[in-house]
């Protein structure tokens, strides 16, 4: 039987997989600079808590919470299909102060910021559970790796790489961002969904700035446009960030500091190497 | 129906939200529109100014002028020690203003947790007797605190005019701005002009941190949501140009305020998100702004 520390720290690196490697695919297959991830994952969080306590099967729930965060995902897309660059990164970070307003104070939905207590358990045994984590963030790796490999994929990274050349080639390219942004927000809902049964509770500060800084840490660690990259940097960083619990004496500046190595990793491989680990591209 | 009684009161209040937004716009405007990234790293020189007039002004207690000075020098210092060990090395190796830009959200979000490890998550005052004295008009109240605001915001926007029109420091900027290769070749030196832009910049985001500060309370992550506004201040008055971040500033104020007429108070950001959403769909450039050469 393994340790039930060990089964909590690799329930939670599943779920970061499947957070970063769906980033990975908007913003580092796609050129998507897309700020407002953890909005779709937030979504999905909320989306699979509301269901499950109104009775509805997990199952169920969970692709629920994907298809609307792909709808919304997909609305995102259309309009600022034609926004690049900095711009594109304005509106998804638009996006999630408009989360933290809404899920604050739509308080007969969310009850704002006291958030959604008892949550239930999708699996009671936590070792069980960590094998469904696993399991779909395999799964949802392997879609990943067909996917940027397939024809759609390569469309993705001529975009990246160059616009208007995969435009006079004759794709759509308005159609592909499009794609691209439905399934990296459908799977960033499930992994949202999979994150709020394991807490099995939810609050507005899942919009959070600074987690969205952890994941985009994650990713330009491990590297844009690199599904191995964001797989690995997960299992390392998340393990660094552990380790920490061990070193701080002080319980109150485990948070802090936590969140300040995260951004000075960010900081520190932006300048000194940018294409991160196993990344191909520059950020 | 809405009252009509209240609505002196809630363009007063809109004003004072948005010269404090566009005082917050307003440097991230001139960094915009000089060195041409997105610096989110200037909320954290709000945070980070009101928190030494805390300390400064509440804890050594130093009067407020010398603390004022004390913090805009701290922020100065700040801004020039991000500048060299970030912002240009980054430069150098001509990075692109995305990498700029999540260089400098990473930034941010390390001063609010760097503020949280030394100060503690309790919310801080700066009480002050003076600066609470409430005048009251009849139709509506301000405090002197409030006034103050409004009135130093004005006289600084005054002088950032003059510097960007009068003066070689400004029409230096603005070459930079328009051309930078053409700027180089007359002999402008764009790593002097940044740093002095980044200078501007930081004490016109440390003054609004102490003017907040004074106002308002001091909590670690105060520099977000402030930065939040001043961006959306900026590309609703046009990212590009200085004068329209502070035009958008208050605009940006009074639409809020205006909106508790209709909605509940807690959905102001959902009105100023709603406002940057239809510009960047009908007027991506702003109020004021031009067609960037390259976006």
């Amino acid at each position: 039987m393994i340790h039930e520390y060990l089964i909590q720290l690799l329930t939670i690196i599943s779920i970061y997989a499947i957070a970063v490697t769906s980033l990975n695919l908007t913003m580092g297959f796609t050129g998507l600079i897309n700020l407002g991830h953890m909005v779709f994952f937030g979504i999905g969080a909320y989306a699979s808590a509301l269901l499950t306590l109104n009775g509805v099967p997990w199952y169920f729930a969970m692709l629920i919470a994907g298809i609307l965060a792909s709808v919304l995902g997909i609305a995102i897309a259309a309009i600022t299909a034609r926004l690049k660059g900095d711009y594109l990164a304005m509106v998804t970070l638009g996006l999630v102060f408009i989360a933290i307003a809404v899920s604050r104070n739509w308080i007969s939905l969310t009850r704002g910021a006291l958030g959604l207590p008892g949550v239930p358990d999708i699996i009671r045994n936590n070792f069980y559970y960590m094998v469904l984590c696993m399991s779909i963030a395999g799964i949802c790796i392997f879609i990943f790796y067909k996917l940027i490999n397939s024809q759609t994929g390569r469309v993705f990274q001529a975009i990246r790489d160059d616009e208007t050349a995969a435009a006079v080639l004759g794709k759509n390219t308005y159609f592909y961002k499009i794609i691209s942004m439905a399934v990296s927000t459908f799977f960033a809902a499930i992994a949202g969904s999979l994150l709020v049964h394991h807490i099995n509770f939810i609050d507005p500060t899942i919009f959070d700035l600074e987690f969205l800084v952890v994941i985009v840490t994650i990713l330009v660690a491990g590297g844009l446009a690199s599904i191995k990259g964001s797989v690995i940097s997960v299992f390392a960083l998340l393990a660094l960030s552990e380790a920490m619990r061990f070193v701080l004496v002080s319980p109150a500046l485990i948070g802090p500091v936590r969140e300040m190595m995260f951004e000075v990793i960010l900081i520190l491989i932006l300048l000194f190497k940018p294409k991160g680990i196993f990344g191909k591209v520059d950020v | 129906m809405p009252q009509t009684s209240i609505l002196p009161q809630l363009i007063i209040n809109g004003l004072i939200a948005g010269a404090i937004y566009a005082l917050a716009a307003s440097g991230f405007s001139l960094v915009y529109y000089v060195v041409k990234f997105l610096n989110f790293a200037q909320g954290a020189i709000i945070t980070f100014s009101a928190y030494m007039f805390f300390l400064f002004f509440s804890l050594l207690h130093l009067s407020y002028i010398l603390s004022g000075i004390l913090s805009i020098m701290s922020s100065i210092l700040l801004i020039i020690i991000v500048n060299v060990i970030v912002y240009k090395p980054l430069r150098k190796r001509k990075a692109t203003n995305v990498v700029l830009m999540i260089s400098s959200l990473a930034l941010l979000i390390f001063s609010s947790s760097f503020v949280l490890a030394i100060f503690g998550s309790t919310t801080k005052i700066i009480s002050s007797k003076n600066f609470n004295r409430t005048y009251d008009f009849g139709i509506f109240t301000i405090t002197a605190i409030q006034t103050t605001i409004i009135l130093s915001t004005l006289i600084l926007f005054f002088i950032l005019f003059l510097v960007l029109k009068k003066t070689k420091l400004g029409k230096a900027m603005r070459a930079l701005a328009d051309n930078k290769e053409a700027a180089q070749v007359v002999g402008i030196n764009p790593e002097r002009i940044y740093a002095y832009t980044f200078l501007i910049a930081s004490v016109l985001g440390s003054i609004a941190g102490i003017l907040i500060g004074l106002e308002q309370n001091l909590y670690p992550r105060m520099g977000v949501p402030l930065i939040v506004k001043g961006f959306i201040s900026a590309v609703v008055g046009g990212v590009n140009s200085v004068p329209g971040a502070v035009i958008g500033g208050f605009f940006i104020g009074l639409a809020e305020n205006l909106g508790i007429w209709f909605l509940p108070s807690g959905y102001k950001d959902v009105v100023s998100f709603a406002v940057l959403l239809l510009f960047l769909l009908i007027k991506p450039y702003g109020i004021l702004g031009v067609k960037a050469r390259d976006t």
